[in-house]
C-alpha cells in the first residue's frame, strides 16, 4: 500500500517536473504514458482496462463466489492460521477504487469466511497428523502426510476448474488407496484427505436462488400425503429440514451423506406418521417439498461435492447412496420444474415463480403455515367436540324418552307377572285380606241380624264402605308400587 | 462394485424398479424382502430402498433394490435411478395396457442409456386379477424376447413368482458378473480415473 502511495506522489511531482523518465509507461516498455492512462501507454492501458473490465464481469458473474476468492480461500487453508489473520488486516483497508489492486473486487463477506475455515483445515490437519501418529508406523505416517500435503498443495496451485479438480482428486484417490493397499490399509485415510478439500465445494452456487423462487410450491402441488395437522408429522419434516441445512455444515462427504440419510429416516417417519405409504412414490414428493421449505444453503454445491469427492463406491451402493440419488433427483425435478410437472397454465407458473402473483390461499396452499396447521387442527378439534356434544345431548333426550318408555313396559310386565305367579308374601297378603273381609263380612253378617231384627236398609251401604277401606293401610306399608296398589285393589274388589 | 471379492463369490448388484405409478413396484419388494402384503401397504418398513441377500448356486448376491417414483412427472428422472444399476426391474399392470406401453419406452431409454451393461426383467404383475386381464401372456413374451429380457409374472397380493423373478434376474447378473466381471461392472470408472491421471499428468505440466 505504501509503494502505491509513494508512486502517486511521485507522478505528481513529475507532472510538476515534467522529468522525460516520468513521462515513460509505468509498465516499463519504452513508450511515453500519460496521466489520464494511470501513466500507462495506449498499448498497456488497453491491455489494463480489459484486465480490469474481466475481472469486474467475473465478479459480477460470480458475486459471491468468484473463482479469485475461491483460489485465495483454498490456499488460505494452507497458510498458517496467525498468516490469514494478517492477510484479514491487510486487505481489509484497502480503499474500493485501486484499480491496481487485485483483491479490491473481493466483497465484504470474504475475510469473515476465510477466518471461518483457516482453524477448520487447521483442525482437520491435527486430525490427520494424529490420526496417522496413532495409526500407522512412522515411515508410513511420514510418507503419506508427505504425500497428502503435496497434493494438496498442487491442488491449491493450480489454477483449474471444477471439473479438473473433481477427476484430479479422483485419481488421487485412486493412487493414495492403491498405495495403501499395499500395506494393507482400510480406506479412512482417504476420508480425511477430503477434509483438507472441502472449500472446493463453494464454488457452484447455482440452484439456491432457483428453489427460493420456487418457494411458494407447496406440499398441495407436489401430491404429498403428509397430515399437516398432526404434531409428530409436523416435528420429523422440521427435523428433516434441519439435518438438510446440516449437510452445509459439514466438511466431509461422508458427513454430509449421514446428514442426508437422518434427513430422509425423519421424511419416512413423517410419512409413517401420515400413516401413507412409504413407498418411493411418497418419498420423492416429500423429499422436493423439504427442498423447497428448507431451502438449504448450497445444496447444489454440496451434491456436486459429494459426487465429485466421495469414494465411488459409497456413491454406487447402499442406502445413502439411494438418498443421494433421491436427493440428486429432487434438484433435477426443481431445476426441471415447469408448468406441465405442476399441471398448470403456463403463464400461471410463470407469475408464480417471478413473484408477480401471489398463490392463491387455497386451503391445501396456506397449509405451508405453521400457525395455519395449528389453528386448522384446533379448529377441527373444536368442531369434533361440539358435533360430540351435540350428539351427546340428543343421545340422553333418547335415553331420556327410552327410560320412561321402558319403566311403562316395565310395569306392564311387573303386573302381567305379578298376576301370572303371584308372590307368597302376596298370597299371605291375599290370604289375610280375604279372612278380614271373611271377618268382616261375618261380623257384617251378624250386624245385619242384629239390624235386621231392629230394622233394615243400611246393610249394602255399610258393607260397600268399609270393605275397600280396611285393606289399604296394609297394602300400603307392604308394597310401594303404586300400580301394584291398583292391582290389589282391583284384586280386593273382584274378590269382594 | 459387484466383485467386492470375487474370491469369496459375493456380488453386490443394485437393482431399479421402474413403472408406471400402481403397477406395484413397492408391492413386489415389500413382498420379496418382508414377505408382507396389505393393500393400502402401511408396512413399518420403508419400501423404497431394501437390500436382500440370496443364494443362487455357491454365489451369495447381495442385491439393493431401488425404488423409483412412479409418477408420470417423475418420469425424466429415470436416468439418474438406474444410472450405474446392475438390473432393472421393469414392472407393469397386466389389466393396464398404457402401464405395458410405459414399459416399451422404459426399455428404448435404458437401452441408450446403460447400453447392454443391465439385465432386463419384465413383471406382469396383479395375475390375481386374471379377468381383467388386457396383456395376453404371449405379447408379452414375445415383446420381452425381441428385447432380449425375460418375462415372468407375478402377483404381490397371492406372493405367486416373485421371489423366482429375482431370483432369475439375479442369476442373470451373476452370469454376466461372472463372464466379465471387470468389463461390464467397473468398466466405466477405472476407465475415467486411468483417463484423469493422463490429464492430471498434462495439466501438471501446463502450469508448472
Amino acid at each position: 500500500m505504501s509503494d502505491k502511495h509513494g508512486d502517486e506522489d511521485e507522478s505528481k511531482k513529475a507532472k510538476m517536473h515534467l522529468k522525460a523518465n516520468d513521462l515513460l509507461c509505468v509498465n516499463g516498455c519504452g513508450f511515453y504514458g500519460t496521466p489520464q492512462w494511470e501513466n500507462r501507454c495506449s498499448k498497456c492501458w488497453r491491455a489494463h482496462q480489459n484486465e480490469v473490465k474481466k475481472s469486474q464481469d467475473f465478479a459480477k458473474n460470480k458475486s459471491l463466489l468468484s473463482f479469485d476468492q475461491f483460489q485465495e480461500r483454498r490456499k488460505s487453508t494452507t497458510e498458517s492460521k496467525s498468516r490469514g489473520i494478517k492477510n484479514l488486516f491487510k486487505t481489509s483497508p484497502i480503499p474500493e477504487g485501486g484499480t491496481s489492486s487485485p483483491t479490491s473486487t473481493s466483497p465484504a463477506g470474504t475475510p469473515t469466511r476465510r477466518r471461518d475455515l483457516s482453524p477448520d483445515s487447521l483442525e482437520a490437519r491435527k486430525q490427520f497428523t494424529d490420526f496417522l501418529v496413532i495409526n500407522l508406523t512412522t515411515a508410513m505416517a511420514q510418507e503419506i502426510a508427505r504425500s497428502v500435503k503435496n497434493a494438496v498443495g498442487k491442488i491449491s496451485e493450480m489454477k483449474m476448474n471444477s471439473e479438473d479438480m473433481s477427476e484430479l482428486v479422483m485419481s488421487y484417490y485412486q493412487y493414495l488407496g492403491e498405495r495403501i493397499g499395499v500395506h494393507s490399509l482400510f480406506n479412512s485415510p482417504d476420508c480425511k484427505v477430503k477434509v483438507e478439500d472441502v472449500m472446493d465445494q463453494v464454488e457452484k452456487y447455482i440452484s439456491t436462488y432457483r428453489i427460493r423462487s420456487l418457494h411458494w410450491v407447496t406440499a398441495g402441488y407436489l401430491e404429498t400425503k403428509l397430515v399437516f395437522k398432526k404434531q409428530a408429522v409436523r416435528d420429523k419434516i422440521d427435523e428433516a429440514i434441519s439435518e438438510l441445512i446440516e449437510i452445509n455444515a459439514k466438511k466431509s462427504a461422508f458427513e454430509k451423506l449421514e446428514c442426508l440419510t437422518r434427513s430422509c429416516k425423519a421424511i419416512f417417519e413423517a410419512l409413517k406418521e401420515s400413516e401413507s405409504a412409504t413407498s418411493a412414490d411418497e418419498f420423492l414428493p416429500t423429499l422436493i417439498y423439504i427442498l423447497f421449505r428448507g431451502n438449504p444453503p448450497l445444496i447444489q454445491s454440496n451434491v456436486k461435492f459429494i459426487s465429485r469427492f466421495a469414494i465411488p463406491s459409497r456413491l454406487m451402493s447402499g442406502e445413502a447412496a439411494y438418498f443421494f440419488t433421491n436427493l440428486s433427483c429432487a434438484l433435477e425435478f426443481a431445476r426441471n420444474m415447469n408448468h406441465e410437472s405442476l399441471q398448470m397454465e403456463k403463464t400461471e407458473f410463470e407469475a408464480y415463480t417471478s413473484g408477480h402473483l401471489a398463490p392463491p390461499l387455497s386451503v391445501i396452499n396456506s397449509a405451508c403455515n405453521q400457525a395455519m396447521y395449528v389453528l386448522e387442527g384446533t379448529i377441527e378439534t373444536i368442531v369434533t367436540v361440539a358435533k360430540k356434544a351435540e350428539s351427546l345431548a340428543k343421545n340422553i333426550t333418547n335415553m331420556n324418552g327410552k327410560t320412561d318408555d321402558d319403566l311403562d313396559k316395565m310395569l306392564v310386565v311387573i303386573k302381567e307377572t305379578v298376576d301370572f305367579y303371584p308372590t307368597q308374601e302376596y298370597l299371605n297378603m291375599k290370604e289375610s285380606i280375604f279372612t278380614e273381609e271373611q271377618e268382616t263380612a261375618d261380623l257384617l253378617v251378624s250386624l245385619s241380624r242384629q239390624s235386621s231384627e231392629s230394622g233394615r236398609g243400611t246393610l249394602s251401604s255399610t258393607a260397600d264402605n268399609t270393605q275397600p277401606s280396611t285393606p289399604q293401610p296394609q297394602t300400603d306399608s307392604c308394597i310401594n308400587e303404586s300400580p301394584l296398589v291398583t292391582a290389589i285393589k282391583e284384586e280386593v274388589s273382584d274378590s269382594s | 462394485m459387484p466383485d467386492m471379492a470375487t474370491e469369496q463369490k459375493s456380488f453386490k448388484f443394485k437393482v431399479v424398479l421402474l413403472g408406471e405409478g400402481c403397477v406395484g413396484k413397492s408391492s413386489l419388494v415389500l413382498r420379496f424382502v418382508e414377505n408382507k402384503f396389505s393393500s393400502r401397504h402401511l408396512s413399518t418398513i420403508q419400501a423404497s430402498f431394501q437390500s436382500k441377500t440370496i443364494n443362487i448356486d455357491d454365489c451369495k448376491a447381495e442385491l439393493h433394490i431401488w425404488d423409483t417414483a412412479g409418477q408420470e412427472k417423475y418420469h425424466a428422472l429415470g436416468p439418474i435411478y438406474y444410472r450405474g444399476s446392475n438390473g432393472v426391474l421393469l414392472v407393469f399392470d397386466i389389466t393396464d395396457r398404457r402401464s405395458f406401453e410405459k414399459v416399451k419406452n422404459w426399455v428404448l431409454e435404458i437401452k441408450t442409456c446403460l447400453g447392454k451393461s443391465a439385465e432386463i426383467l419384465i413383471v406382469g404383475n396383479k395375475t390375481d386379477l386374471e379377468d381383467e386381464r388386457k396383456i395376453a401372456r404371449q405379447d408379452a413374451e414375445a415383446y420381452a424376447e425381441t428385447e432380449g429380457a425375460i418375462y415372468m409374472e407375478t402377483s404381490a397380493q397371492d406372493n405367486i413368482g416373485i421371489s423366482e423373478a429375482f431370483e432369475a434376474l439375479t442369476a442373470k447378473m451373476l452370469d454376466r458378473a461372472r463372464t466379465a466381471p471387470t468389463e461390464a461392472t467397473s468398466a466405466n470408472r477405472s476407465i475415467r480415473l486411468i483417463d484423469d491421471e493422463e490429464r492430471d499428468g498434462r495439466s501438471k505440466r501446463c502450469c508448472r
